[in-house]
């Protein structure tokens, strides 16, 4: 097991190599930042004075090997903007962006897995047909749009949930429920896919000609094996879970990471730009090895090799 | 001749000469027997037809301002006008010229995007199945890295480095999308590789552009059919995201996710600026879904027979 | 007594071409300690039959007729719950492949001793002593290992052993085997069956085997029933069956395995194959491929007679000539 965890770590560096490299000449091609850090009275030498005094004359490879040794030392730039390092304003939105991921998740859970199996086991019948429909519509909404219909009927028109901002339950419902919705949907769909193929196995059977309750050859014997695909491929869409993030919180006003990023992305504060996306990166990376480790835990067949 | 095909189902190999002889009657068949398949069809038909027809059948300028005409309600609400069905905005726009107009973006956005994405995903999957080695291992590193990054994400840093345009968003959402082609063609590649007809022509000293073309490329067309029609569905919705954000699509090109940021700051008092342009999104969305839904059962043989 | 009796059973199987009836008007009864065959090519009905019996038939398929009486009892009947309880304790089953018929995520102990926990009602730490004497019982070495192992660490024979400890743990009065011994290698085929065989005396469980192998049945059986397009074609004791058998169908089982013929004399095939149920031919369903067919077999059906004493067949050759009109 630590071996493995090992070689999974090894593995990330040269991902985060590649991406601090996309991400470095992005920012490169974007040119001379130095006009927007200083006032706009500022003269022509200034901004040649400041150029070379941040290294900004420097040829590409120079800029980017200093960059790196930078971002192993955790330096990630400093935001013009609010005048300090990036990485700590990024960490510090973090744990907000966090709630609103795992409320939506458990959100999800909570509705997808009895949808998924419920409509697995009723393959076929109305009930299975408007489990799946409501499923592909969930999906087919953009989760932006879903976010201020919930607004407009809950805070707008009934009162019931803050419009915006963080700090009590109640300013996390709506969010969650916008963020969750999708994530549901899809996973819906994929638990009730693999559970109808589950369930036609011999070991099912075998299960049923046990004696025991229905209840406990679906949960028991079924659903665990069905988990397995659903856990790689939840998995693989941490990063569309983020990516919503995002713009839910830009909807919700939800003090986050994605509120920050959108801001520095409009005031061009690129060190808080390649900071966030280094530590969402890492994020979602860290979230796939975790699937990876319960994907193991499941699943007694597979080696640690 | 009916006799004779019932009797036969059961020998797949007859099966498949027959399917291919009756292309084409198959497929109307097949699409009129499944509800959503034909649901899909009709719907992304039909917003392609309003995309394409759009300038006839607006009944307003979608850029017309009226200040006489700010903020009404649907035509068939208390208050509102008949000549606007489903009203107006904050700046006298008729709200449903406005969505018929914002279509073309979205589909233009979406298709070509797609198109770009499937490209790239091709010549890299294709390179990196088929040579293998070095190439495979760097190629599959950087699609590696792509997966880490979200593509709102990834859209939204090249964005502000570039300025958002419809250009723009068409290279940024295509750049962003090709590495689910990549992958399932590297995949088919892989396994393609290594049957028998691929291995003959190689060792009869065919060249490996002819290979490709001749063999590989017939061979991951379908599934390619089928990632592309959900593509472009979830690059509609990206899109939209990036406008609402206000990094995409910029005024005074109409889009869907445009209308909506508008009428976000409106929702307390005209619900409808925010409402309809999002029903379109889900509508055209969920057409595509169907139809790419129907397009997987029909295209990839191992989907077959399941419901 | 008779442990099981099943009479006139019909399962159909709605699908969008029609009605399929997979079981058509089946009967036969089980004696305590008996082991009867269901004979049959696949697509003849019989494992439908066996998963009628344990009630495991699911929509769309459905008991239409007939009844099903263990003990006294008719199982089309009884509810859900009652029959919960017969299944796995009083009925138990084998299934053809040991190596898919095991949950692959839980512990060969975990599942043997789930069933002896619900229906012996004993704590977890009997269960375990129960469940390791069992696999010890079933000839399986070092059945504390084995009790903690995973499934994909044991072999197809293994497996099929674990299979067997599982269905016997309750002491079952029937225990239905479906193929038991077809995906296995010929040498464990042998000691699978000596072993359900000498268990199946020490608790004198009813077998009812299910098998296309008339080896298996010459081993194993009491009693045979051959079963063709979902109906009993002929239905006899073993040694009848193979020193005087009469319906075309059997005979040309017979003739086509290695086993009960003469060396010098060339094996025979059936021709043709089992009728698919959307294609079923008029009259006798076996008469396509039929030496002896007459006109009478491509128009009537034949019904199930009684020719001798014990033997029924299902055949225009033995009818009686007012039964022909």
């Amino acid at each position: 097991m630590i071996k493995f965890l090992f070689k999974r770590i090894l593995e990330f560096i040269p991902v985060l190599i590649i991406i601090s490299f996309i991400v470095f000449s992005l920012v490169f091609v974007a040119g001379n930042p130095v006009a927007l850090m200083l006032p706009e009275d500022a003269s022509q030498e200034d901004i040649e004075r400041l150029t070379v005094a941040l290294g900004l004359d420097q040829p590409f490879i120079v800029q980017y090997g200093k960059y790196m040794l930078g971002l192993i030392q955790g330096d990630f730039g400093r935001s013009f903007r609010y005048n300090t390092d990036a990485l700590p304003l990024v960490l510090e939105r973090l744990p907000a962006t966090l709630e609103l991921a795992a409320a939506s998740m458990v959100i999800a859970i909570i509705i997808a897995i009895p949808l998924g199996v419920w409509s697995a086991t009723r393959k076929n019948t109305s009930m299975d047909l408007l489990a799946t429909g409501g499923a592909v519509i969930g999906k087919a909404m953009p989760n932006f749009w879903l976010g201020i219909m919930l607004i407009l009927l809950f805070s707008v028109t009934l009162g019931w949930f803050p419009v915006s901002g963080r700090g009590t339950m109640a300013h996390l419902v709506l969010p969650a429920i916008t963020l969750g919705t999708g994530i549901a949907a899809e996973m819906t769909r994929l638990i009730r896919s693999s559970m109808v193929e589950i369930l036609s196995q011999d070991y099912v059977r075998t299960a049923k000609s046990k004696g025991l309750r229905d209840f406990f050859v679906v949960y028991k014997h079924a659903f665990r094996n069905s988990l397995i695909p659903v856990v790689t491929i939840t998995a693989l869409q941490t990063s569309t879970l983020v990516g919503g993030a995002l713009i839910t919180e830009t909807v919700f006003s939800w003090p986050g990471l994605g509120q920050l990023l959108i801001q520095a992305v409009n005031t061009r504060d690129m060190a808080i730009v390649q900071a966030s996306v280094f530590i969402i990166a890492i994020l979602v990376i860290l979230m796939n090895l975790l699937a990876d480790i319960i994907y193991r835990i499941l699943d007694p067949r597979i080696k640690y090799s | 001749m009916s006799a004779n095909l019932q009797s036969h189902t059961v020998d797949s190999h007859t099966d498949v000469k027959i399917k291919k002889t009756n292309a084409l009657t198959r497929w109307t068949k097949s699409l009129v027997n499944s509800k959503t398949g034909t649901v899909g069809f009709i719907i992304v038909l039909f917003v392609c037809l309003v995309a394409a027809f759009a300038n006839h059948l607006a009944p307003h300028d979608p850029a017309a301002i009226n200040p006489a005409k700010m903020l009404k309600p649907p035509s068939w609400l208390e208050g509102g006008e008949k000549e606007y069905f489903l009203g107006t905005d904050n700046l006298g726009r008729d709200i449903l010229s406005r969505i018929i107009y914002g279509s073309r973006v979205s589909l233009l956005v979406g298709i070509s995007s797609v198109i770009l994405a499937g490209i790239i995903g091709i010549v890299v999957g294709l390179s990196s199945g088929y040579y293998g080695g070095w190439l495979d291992t760097i190629l599959m590193r950087i699609v590696d890295s792509f997966l880490s990054i979200p593509n709102i994400l990834f859209a939204l840093v090249f964005l502000t480095v570039f300025g958002p345009s419809v250009p723009t968003l068409i290279v940024v959402l295509g750049v962003t999308n090709w590495v689910a082609y990549a992958r399932i063609v590297r995949g088919e590649t892989l396994s393609i590789k290594e049957r028998e007809f691929v291995r003959a022509a190689k060792s009869l000293g065919v060249r490996n552009v002819t290979i490709i073309s001749r063999h590989v490329l017939p061979n991951v067309i379908s599934s390619f059919i089928v990632i592309s029609t959900l593509s472009v569905a979830t690059t509609i919705i990206l899109e939209a995201s990036l406008s609402f954000l206000g990094l995409g699509v910029q005024p005074p090109t109409v889009s869907w996710g445009g209308i909506l940021s508008d009428g976000r700051d409106y929702l307390a008092t005209s619900w409808w600026l925010a409402t309809f342009p999002g029903v379109a999104i889900t509508v055209t969305v969920l057409g595509i879904i169907f139809l790419g839904d129907w397009l997987r059962d029909v295209l990839d043989p191992r989907s077959q027979g399941r419901s | 007594m008779a442990v099981l009796n099943v009479e006139d059973l019909h399962t159909y199987f709605k699908t969008e071409h029609g009605i399929v009836p997979s079981v058509n008007g089946v009967s036969f009864e089980v004696k305590e300690g008996e082991t009867l065959a269901i004979v049959g090519e696949s697509g003849s009905g019989k494992s439908v039959t066996s998963l009628s019996i344990m009630g495991l038939i699911d929509a769309p398929g459905k008991v239409e007729k007939g009844s099903i009486l263990f003990e006294g009892s008719d199982l089309t009947k009884i509810g859900k719950k009652e029959y919960r309880k017969l299944r796995g304790n009083e009925i138990a089953m084998i299934f053809q492949e040991p190596l898919t018929s095991l949950n692959p995520l839980f512990t060969i102990g975990n599942q043997l001793s789930e069933s002896i926990k619900l229906h012996q009602k004993v704590d977890k730490k009997t269960a375990r002593v129960k469940s390791v004497e069992m696999l010890r019982h079933v000839g399986i070495p070092r059945a504390e290992k084995v009790f903690n192992s995973y499934p994909h660490t044991l072999s197809g024979g293994m497996r099929q052993r674990v299979m067997i400890a599982m269905a016997l743990s309750c002491n079952p009065k029937l225990l239905i085997a479906d193929e038991p011994t077809t995906a296995l290698d010929v040498t464990i085929q042998a000691q699978i069956l000596e072993l359900m065989k000498k268990l199946a005396k020490e608790h004198s469980t009813a077998i009812l085997l299910i098998t296309h192998d008339l080896g298996v049945v010459a081993e194993m059986a009491d009693k045979v029933v051959v079963m063709y397009a979902g109906q009993v074609v002929e239905y006899t004791d073993v040694y009848t069956l193979f020193s005087n058998p009469k319906h075309p169908y059997t005979k040309g089982l017979l003739n086509s395995t290695p086993k009960f013929h003469e060396i010098e004399e060339e094996l025979e095939s059936i021709k043709g194959t089992v009728p698919t149920p959307t294609n079923m031919p008029k009259g006798c369903k076996f008469n396509p491929r039929c030496p002896f067919a007459m006109d009478v077999c491509t128009m009537n059906e034949p019904a199930l007679n009684e020719t001798s004493y014990d033997h029924k067949v299902r055949c225009w050759l033995y009818e009686e000539k007012e039964a022909v009109i």
